[in-house]
């Protein structure tokens, strides 16, 4: 039997990471969509650019993007796990259903998308509550990082300073971040954890150039400076010449010493 | 008699002059500066003014090197490509800054400076860029102080106050014969040889610390009884953050001296011999 399930809550509080493991625990089909959300008073949504769908898909191969017209139109599969996640600063006034923010209801229907149960961070007993934050007051930073490799030392160097506050008060930062041997990795941080995630993706490309997977940066919090976001990343990412250099020795690390006989 | 060791001083007047009159307040007047006046921080000239103006005895750091001769230090330098980035930035404007006086000033520094059998460096006896890290290898710390004659040895360079004691050394070493010898000799003979006990004293960082807080840092070795104490200087820093962003240097700079953190990383890489 298929099931519906509308997962909301304000940012950093685990939406994304408690989707992931009940798509690992289920056996069936999974599918996901994330809805934008809507800016509240003085607190601005940040555009997610993908970064979550690209995330849970790298982790379970298989997943349906419920966001595509197809997937809307073609008949859903016996046992289909869907799972929508929608940011949403404050609590729902109603419970259950009823308390399902009305404004999106024409984008679920336009997807044939009925939610069965609709789920609240910080509301809803099911779901851990320890990192809810309430939030009165929040900028938005999203930044396209499509074709970037960064030089890892100053990856580090750079989410270590963007989270301690150097470029305005952070309170969450997540993206996914492309190294020159051809790993990727999402990187997380929210101000109510200790220490930040890098978590490594298992799809892998070749050390050849600039990878075309999706490349984003997004960061929340007040006072942010993006000016000085973009200085930095001026310094940290790789040109051509270097990323080239860099693959070219990792390339020949990867080739075999010897020759293999003649058949 | 008491003397005070300080380094790495990164043109940081605030930290310099509160560091000086913390030195004065204990009545010692014999001073050493292990160099590193210049780099990153927004006055230069003032700090290598005051040093002149004080004759204290400095030898040359690795920054007051580059200034004279340009940037060709090895990889050891910079950790990662920002770091590298910000170092040049940090380099060209403390080269547009200094004057030619002070220029020469650093040219005429010596790499290093004896006192009976102290020896005072930036880095290693080896090079001003070449790290002595705490936690470095004890056969190869011990190497640099012996090989250079010196009981004890004065540095800085890692921004990281510390004494380290290399006692109970001893080197074993295979003697082997050559061929035509005279017969009946052993072809191989173990000798093992003790070593004296030897001392590393880092006297941290006056200008730029990087020991968990922002505090400015220097030593006094009381040679009477032998002892080294670690000081801990708290300054003015917002007054040198204000100065950088004043001087047009980057405001990241400024965020990270206010936070205890070095400007750039440093190498970690104990083992690592540079190449310059």
């Amino acid at each position: 039997m298929s099931q519906t399930l509308l997962i909301s809550g304000p940012p950093g509080c685990g939406k994304t990471t408690w989707i992931l493991n009940r798509i690992q625990s289920h056996s069936g089909p999974c599918g996901f969509l994330r809805l934008a959300g809507y800016p509240d008073e003085g607190l601005l949504q940040a555009r997610d650019g993908g970064i979550d769908l690209a995330w849970l898909q790298d982790q379970c191969p298989g997943l349906l993007d419920l966001a595509e017209p197809d997937q809307a139109l073609a008949p859903r599969p016996a046992n289909l796990l869907a799972l929508i996640e929608l940011p949403q600063f404050q609590p729902p006034t109603d419970s259950g259903l009823a308390g399902v923010d009305r404004r999106v209801i024409p984008q679920l229907e336009a997807l044939h998308l009925s939610p069965d149960e609709h789920l609240h961070f910080g509301r809803d007993h099911l779901l851990p509550r320890q990192d809810t934050l309430d939030f009165s007051s929040l900028q938005a930073l999203e930044r396209n990082l499509a074709g970037s490799v960064w030089d890892p030392a100053s990856l580090s160097s750079f989410w270590f300073e963007l989270v301690n506050g150097a470029y305005g008060d952070v309170y969450r930062a997540k993206a996914l971040m492309n190294l020159p041997d051809g790993r990727a990795f999402f990187c997380n941080w929210m101000v109510s954890r200790e220490g930040s995630q890098f978590l490594p993706l298992q799809t892998t490309a070749s050390p050849d150039g600039r990878p075309q997977r999706l490349s984003r940066l997004v960061v929340q919090g007040k006072d942010l400076d993006p000016a000085a976001i973009e200085v930095t990343l001026a310094d940290c990412l790789l040109s051509d010449a270097l990323l080239e250099l860099e693959q070219a020795r990792l390339r020949q690390q990867e080739a075999p010493s010897h020759p293999s006989p003649a058949a | 008699m008491a003397h005070a060791v300080i380094s790495c001083l990164h043109a940081n007047l605030a930290a310099l002059e509160a560091v000086l009159a913390d030195i004065d307040q204990q009545g010692i007047d014999t001073i050493t500066c292990l160099g590193d006046l210049v780099g990153y921080g927004p006055q230069p000239n003032e700090v290598v003014n005051l040093v002149r103006e004080r004759q204290i005895p400095t030898c040359q750091g690795c920054w007051d090197e580059d200034i004279i001769e340009g940037l060709n230090a090895c990889d050891c330098s910079y950790p990662s490509q920002l770091a590298e980035r910000r170092g040049q930035l940090a380099h060209q404007w403390t080269a547009d800054q200094l004057s030619e006086e002070n220029r020469a000033f650093l040219a005429s520094l010596p790499m290093s400076l004896w006192r009976d059998r102290q020896l005072f460096v930036h880095g290693s006896p080896n090079s001003q860029h070449e790290y002595l890290l705490p936690d470095m290898d004890a056969f190869a710390a011990l190497e640099r102080v012996e090989s250079a004659g010196a009981e004890t040895l004065f540095c800085g360079h890692t921004h990281r106050p510390y004494v380290r004691e290399l006692r109970d050394g001893s080197i074993r070493v295979r003697v082997r014969q050559t061929p035509g010898e005279p017969a009946g000799v052993a072809e191989a003979e173990d000798r093992e040889l003790r070593l004296p006990l030897r001392r590393i004293i880092n006297a941290g960082s006056v200008g730029e610390p990087r020991h968990g807080n922002t505090h400015a840092t220097y030593v006094i070795h009381h040679e009477d009884t032998n002892a080294v104490e670690i000081r801990e200087v708290p300054y003015d820093v917002e007054r040198t953050c204000r100065a950088i962003v004043d001087a047009g240097l980057p405001p990241i700079f400024a965020w990270r001296l206010r936070h205890g953190f070095e400007y750039a990383e440093r190498a970690d890489d104990a083992s690592h011999v540079c190449e310059r």
